[in-house]
């Protein structure tokens, strides 16, 4: 089953605007709908994985956080937080970015009539964030072959050099593969003048549509259910006055 | 000799380069961002996140001004890809706008100088508006942020969220941090272009 | 189409006083495969870049004179419309990826042309099958080995089927077999009649292939064969030339001769370094044994398997293997870079040390000098200062490591695994893209190093280097030593493995 890029992005703003401020059942609801979707694309793995890790966060952020451990505590559940508000985000964007290919996505935002001088840079950035990773291993592996480590004397000395021997070597080599992927790019005829087309043909079909149609929904749950809470708070507070 | 004459000038042709290299640059930015912003959640480190940032940042950000040839475009893209990433992850729509701003900014300070080290200093500082502005909520949009924080953190954190909220300081102060961080992150960044990035040829 | 270069000068900057080419005329004529060689720095690279047109439109420099493509100028064009009658393929597989998966890789210069999704699609089927890389369909280009992904970059370009394809120095990081995969591409190329330049250092697979072998030197074409006629002025002729082995097979035969000569040489350099000579000798033992080595990213397919590896104590080991058999996953165990942590600790305790492919990741100061005292225990700079002068990097002392050459930061890299004092100094593909006295030069440290008491392993593609400089050869397939013999006297038998891997 395969969605617009652009349903995707849809889904993407609609979750990241109510995610953070739904209450559990909405934002349950809300996941649910990546969950199928990775199941429909036989990504069986991931979504036990991202179920197991919510349903531990759930349990730790819950029992820890009835306890005041200070500071302690805010370092403990704040991450056990992070997993389990984000994670239903995390799987939507996990679902977003491993199922839309680079021509997709830009086929997809000039339809939306997207200028290519935003559409290059971002296919780019979402290209390189696995390559900064990259190289940032091979980095950390060489310095950790010369010994050089985040607590040694060497590196107590002067801490900014941990900095330095980072970033340099890092900057160096992105700046090299950058520039040799331009000039591959543009060789091959990119531009950000002319119109692209796309291998992948791309429209709305019918589960665009009900995927639209269930997202919708969710606002409007969410709208209502916020709308009847504050009801329900002025009536006790009338009671109270 | 006769038809001697300057190549690879600005056209549609060198276009790409720039905007490959915003990519690259935002991709490196973001990352810097998150992985900094991780100290936020000591309660007395939130204010000074932004000026860490500023100053970890900063060599990347002067090799990138060193990279680009139409600044105005550049900057302004590269906030806005800035932006969008962290609205994508949970944040407010204000750091879109806030972001295209000191996008704006730093670009016109960039062109305007032509790249001297005080116009990059200047661009710098513009640029950490867009870090700077990721807990603007804080202040415009107060209850929704602390009832936010109130489910996430025990109470001692959101009481501190809250009287941080109360009053305007902590705001001026967390964006004079990032202004103050880039300021010095630019004298350092300075140093180590000249000591390493010249001296390699990467830039000029 | 036909090429013309009609008194073209260059220079990277302002004024043509250091040009790299100067007054330079060639033509190709339409369905030509022509071969650029040379040493390094000689500008034969810069011919390519006039060819696909990134001269004059993108790279920024002065210059004089026309390249017309049939009968347009190409300084009157746009890249994007060049793209379409010229197809590039360059060095770095690794670099010149757009889209993250292949099939859209190989159509990423349709799209960019604009075509209809059918065309596209059906271009892409046709390069698949044409290139036999049906294997390669629909996977994660980040998954993919450097010669699988160099056939995707040639397939992508072989889809918007242009009508001069330049590739520049595209077997640099390939294993033979891949080479051999890759002549068969430009074999296909020329059937169809199209044109091919090609700048290589490599030329034995394009011998039976490349119609005119173009010497160029200072930015001149100072001489011109076709394959037959280098071939038959000898390997002498070609090595003063600075140029690599046009025919493999007459390796063997060759590098006998040498071999014989090169024990005294090595004797008499253990005897003039005596100070780490007498290191040497405190270790009796004849070889160097390691067991157990094993590595899976998943328990069903083990990419390292080995349970003993033996190197012979300060020579020069070769490993050969195609690419994906385990070779730098078994040089990162060794290092103590992959594994558990107990192999990570036992590699701490023997220490070896590695030369990456890419020795950029590993220089991290601001001079050649502070490099090697980086990695001392007890910084001593006379100390250091001897490793220099003994990797002949004295004068650079003071230089960036990053603003050197290729070849010289790579012996700055391995001073700096000198310095550490460790005794196993591994290289990950030393020669990649050198041209002949470069791989000569490496070959000398090396044989320098292992005189000094060092113990070597070299991962290489590259038989031309064994025979120089190596001792001993392993072959690994599929994560295990299949053989290992030393290289005396079956020359011919590591020529013949190494062309059938």
């Amino acid at each position: 089953m395969k969605l617009d890029p652009r349903t995707k992005l849809f889904i993407a703003v609609v979750a990241n605007t109510i995610l953070f401020s739904a209450p559990l059942y909405i934002s349950l609801t809300m996941a649910a709908l990546p969950t199928v979707l990775l199941i429909a694309e036989r990504k069986i793995r991931f979504v036990l994985l991202f179920a197991l890790s919510y349903v531990v966060a759930a349990f730790l952020f819950y029992q820890l956080k009835g306890q005041n451990f200070g500071l302690f505590g805010t370092f403990v559940t704040a991450p056990m937080f992070f997993l389990y508000r984000c994670m239903p985000i995390c799987v939507l964007l996990y679902y977003v970015i491993s199922t839309t290919k680079v021509n997709e996505f830009m086929a997809g935002m000039s339809r939306m009539h997207m200028p290519n001088k935003i559409t290059i840079p971002l296919a780019v950035m979402i290209r390189f964030f696995p390559t900064v990773f990259d190289e940032a291993r091979d980095i950390g592996n060489a310095m950790h072959m010369r010994g050089i480590r985040l607590f040694c004397l060497r590196t107590m000395k002067n801490p900014l050099t941990i900095l330095e021997y980072r970033l340099i070597p890092l900057l160096v080599s992105l700046t090299k593969i950058g520039d040799e992927l331009s000039v591959a790019a543009t060789t091959r005829g990119l531009s950000p003048e002319t119109r692209r087309s796309c291998m992948v043909k791309i429209g709305f079909h019918v589960q665009d549509v009900v995927v639209f149609v269930y997202c919708l929904a969710v606002v409007a749950c969410f709208v209502i259910a916020s709308r009847a809470k504050q009801s329900v708070v002025d009536i006790i507070s009338a009671l109270f006055a | 000799m006769s038809n001697i004459r300057t190549t690879g000038k600005k056209s549609s042709n060198t276009l790409v380069r720039d905007l490959v290299n915003v990519g690259i640059f935002g991709a490196l930015y973001v990352i810097i961002s998150f992985l900094v912003a991780f100290i936020g959640y000591i309660p007395v480190f939130i204010v000074i996140v932004c000026g860490l940032v500023g100053l970890v940042a900063s060599i990347p950000v002067f090799v990138f001004f060193a990279k680009i040839d139409r600044p105005l475009l550049c900057c302004t893209l590269f906030c806005f890809l800035f932006g969008m990433v962290m609205f994508l992850t949970g944040h407010d729509w204000t750091i879109i706008a806030m972001s295209v701003l000191g996008g704006l900014l730093a670009g016109i300070a960039l062109h305007v100088s032509k790249k001297s080290f005080w116009g990059c200093t200047l661009a710098n500082m513009a640029i950490s508006i867009a870090p700077s502005s990721m807990i603007l909520p804080l202040w415009t949009n107060t209850e929704q942020y602390l009832e936010l924080a109130a489910s996430m953190c025990d109470e001692e954190y959101v009481a501190y969220m809250t009287n941080l909220g109360q009053s305007y300081w902590p705001l001026v102060v967390e964006f004079g941090l990032g202004f103050i961080g880039c300021f010095i992150g630019s004298f350092i960044a300075k140093r180590v272009m000249k000591k390493h990035f010249e001296r390699i040829g990467i830039t000029k | 189409m036909n090429v013309s270069l009609k008194n073209v000068s260059f220079s990277y900057t302002e004024s043509l006083d250091d040009a790299v080419i100067r007054n330079l005329n060639f033509e190709i004529k339409s369905g030509e495969c022509v071969v650029l060689v040379g040493e390094s720095g000689c500008g034969k690279t810069t011919i390519s870049k006039l060819i696909n047109g990134l001269i004059p439109l993108y790279q920024s420099g002065t210059m004089a004179g026309d390249v017309l493509l049939g009968d347009k100028n190409t300084a009157d064009m746009t890249l994007a419309e060049i793209s379409r009658h010229v197809g590039s393929v360059f060095q770095n597989p690794r670099s010149q990826f757009f889209n993250i998966d292949t099939d859209s890789e190989i159509a990423f210069g349709c799209e960019n042309l604009g075509m209809n999704p059918e065309e596209i699609r059906e271009r892409v089927n046709r390069v698949v099958k044409e290139f036999h890389i049906e294997h390669l369909a629909g996977r994660n280009i980040f998954h993919l080995s450097g010669g699988e992904k160099q056939k995707i970059a040639c397939a992508s370009v072989s889809a918007t089927d242009p009508e001069i394809f330049v590739l520049d120095e595209p077997s640099a990081n390939l294993d033979l077999k891949t080479v051999a995969d890759l002549a068969e591409i430009i074999k296909f190329w020329k059937s169809r009649g199209k044109t091919v330049i090609i700048v290589e250092h490599r030329i034995h697979y394009l011998r039976e292939i490349a119609d005119r072998i173009c010497y160029v030197k200072d930015g001149r074409i100072a001489h011109e064969w076709t394959p037959v006629e280098l071939e038959s002025k000898g390997p002498e002729y070609a090595a003063s030339l600075g140029l690599r082995c046009v025919n493999l097979k007459q390796l063997g035969e060759i590098e006998d001769a040498r071999l014989r000569g090169r024990d005294e040489t090595s004797v008499i350099a253990s005897t003039l370094s005596s100070v780490i000579a007498s290191e040497a000798k405190q270790s009796l033992k004849e070889s160097l044994v390691f067991k157990d080595l094993h590595f899976a990213y998943n328990r069903n397919f083990p990419v390292l398997d080995i349970s003993e590896l033996s190197l012979p104590r300060n020579q020069i080991t070769a490993i050969i293997g195609h690419n994906g058999a385990g070779k730098s996953t078994l040089a990162q165990v060794l290092c103590g870079l992959r594994g558990t942590w107990r192999q990570k600790r036992k590699a701490r305790k023997y220490g070896a040390y590695l030369i990456m492919q890419d020795v950029n990741h590993q220089l991290f100061t601001e001079s050649v000098l502070d490099e090697i005292l980086l990695g001392m225990n007890l910084q001593d700079e006379n100390a250091a200062l001897e490793i220099l002068e003994r990797l002949n990097l004295k004068e650079y002392a003071n230089c960036h490591p990053m603003a050197l050459s290729g070849g010289q930061k790579q012996r700055v890299a391995i001073g700096s695994g000198v310095s550490s004092g460790r005794e196993i100094v591994v290289f990950d593909e030393p020669t990649s893209g050198l041209d002949y006295r470069q791989m000569l030069a490496v070959s000398a440290t090396l044989q320098k190093l292992a005189a000094g008491g060092k113990t070597l392993l070299v991962i290489t593609h590259d038989p031309e280097f064994i025979l120089n400089c190596c001792s001993n050869i392993i072959r690994m397939e599929h994560g295990k030593i299949t053989e290992q013999y030393p290289l005396q006297g079956n020359q011919e038998k590591l020529v013949e493995t190494m062309l059938n891997v």
